[in-house]
């Protein structure tokens, strides 16, 4: 009894999701809205897609979001912002990451190199006028940029967790740790411009939101090998935010 | 009563007029509703003392004349992204420079298949 117990214990420190679900060569194109009572406002255009990078060391996963505005949006407020991180293709470490903002006349550049042997984090900011700083952080085991843990929501089985139970993430933001929540919310079968698709329902939050029944920050993965995001519903001050999938492209199964 | 509406009436043919010029014009439909009831009101509260003002049917001259516009956006209107040579540049510029600061970077086959963390705490 002992024994199984200490094996099973060692199994769950040790068993570590591998990536099965996320193909070199993604393209994932997505619309951001505004609803307000129904009444739906295409904003942006979200782009999630991978590539292989090649170094003389490794080939390492390329994990790349664009937000740009639709050309109407342009002469009012203009956004092309870039997130990228560059993960280990097996489980998404996260080695390097980029973020670079542009919202009409803000401009901010971070860069994020992660050192997994001292848990900590060089970071460099650049901001306009190039004001550069730099700054090291400390970080847990399990801290990755925001764009590896986009991914790595991809790589949990849903299939075998309970509803209502609920997964930590922490990640690392503006040089800040913060702590996030998904809690698995059962499946949903939803129609989309991909078509009609069994998803799982995520939320997400904070525990504390959660646990008052406040899921306004929606997630909907659909529910085969791919676990491709095809839906997103996110509550902001007046009204809703949404994302919803346009075109698919490269999907590993 | 009559007034009031009179002035609401006015105030959203105006807001109307506005959504439907800027890109949020999907969200002239709110106002334009506003501005049909509250000018009826007014309509029929100026008809039952006799006199009703020019500005009431301007304002649904206006309402209307907007939500034309709106539809006519909502209908030819293609949404698409238009200027991303800066982004694309900058997407090139960033992979290159990754590529340099990865090389440099400890990055031996162990630490890729040793320290894969996966943050599972439930």
């Amino acid at each position: 009894m002992r024994i199984t117990l200490i094996l099973l214990t060692l199994f769950s420190v040790t068993a570590r999701p591998q990536n099965s679900a996320i193909g070199t060569h993604e393209k994932l194109i997505y619309t951001a809205s505004y609803n307000m009572s129904g009444l739906l406002t295409d904003i942006a255009q979200v782009t999630m897609e991978t590539s292989p990078v090649k170094t003389s060391k490794a080939t390492l996963l390329r994990l790349k979001c664009t937000a740009a505005t639709y050309s109407k949006w342009d002469n009012f407020f203009k956004i092309r912002d870039l997130y990228e991180s560059y993960v280990n293709p097996n489980t998404l470490t996260p080695y390097l990451y980029n973020r670079d903002i542009n919202e009409g006349s803000y401009y901010k550049a971070m860069k994020y190199t992660f050192s997994h042997k001292t848990n900590t984090v060089k970071s460099v900011q650049t901001k306009k006028n190039n004001n550069v700083e730099n700054k090291t952080v400390s970080i847990g085991n399990y801290t990755k940029d925001i764009v590896s843990t986009l991914y790595h929501i991809r790589l949990f089985d849903f299939e075998h967790m309970e509803i209502g139970r609920s997964k930590s993430l922490t990640i690392l933001f503006d040089r800040k740790e913060t702590k996030a929540q998904i809690t698995y919310l059962g499946k949903e079968t939803i129609s989309t411009a991909i078509g009609k698709k069994e998803c799982y329902k995520l939320a997400i939050g904070s525990s504390a939101e959660i646990l008052e029944g406040n899921n306004s920050n929606l997630l909907w993965l659909t529910a085969d090998n791919n676990k491709i995001i095809v839906y997103g519903k996110f509550k902001i001050p007046v009204g809703n935010g949404e994302l919803k999938i346009k075109s698919v492209t490269g999907l590993k199964h | 009563m009559k007034t009031v509406c009179t002035g609401l009436a006015i105030v959203c043919s105006v807001l109307t007029a506005i959504f439907a010029v800027l890109p949020l014009s999907n969200l002239a439909v709110i106002p334009a509703l506003a501005a049909l009831v509250f000018g009826l009101i007014a309509f029929y509260w100026s008809r039952k003392t006799g006199e009703v003002k020019k500005i009431i049917p301007f304002t649904f001259l206006l309402t209307g004349v907007a939500l034309c516009f709106t539809i006519y956006k909502a209908v030819f209107t293609s949404t698409e992204v238009a200027e991303t040579t800066a982004l694309e540049a900058k997407e090139s510029q960033l992979e290159e420079e990754a590529i340099e600061a990865l090389e440099d970077i400890d990055l031996d086959l162990e630490d890729l298949e040793g320290l894969e963390d996966i943050d599972i705490e439930e």
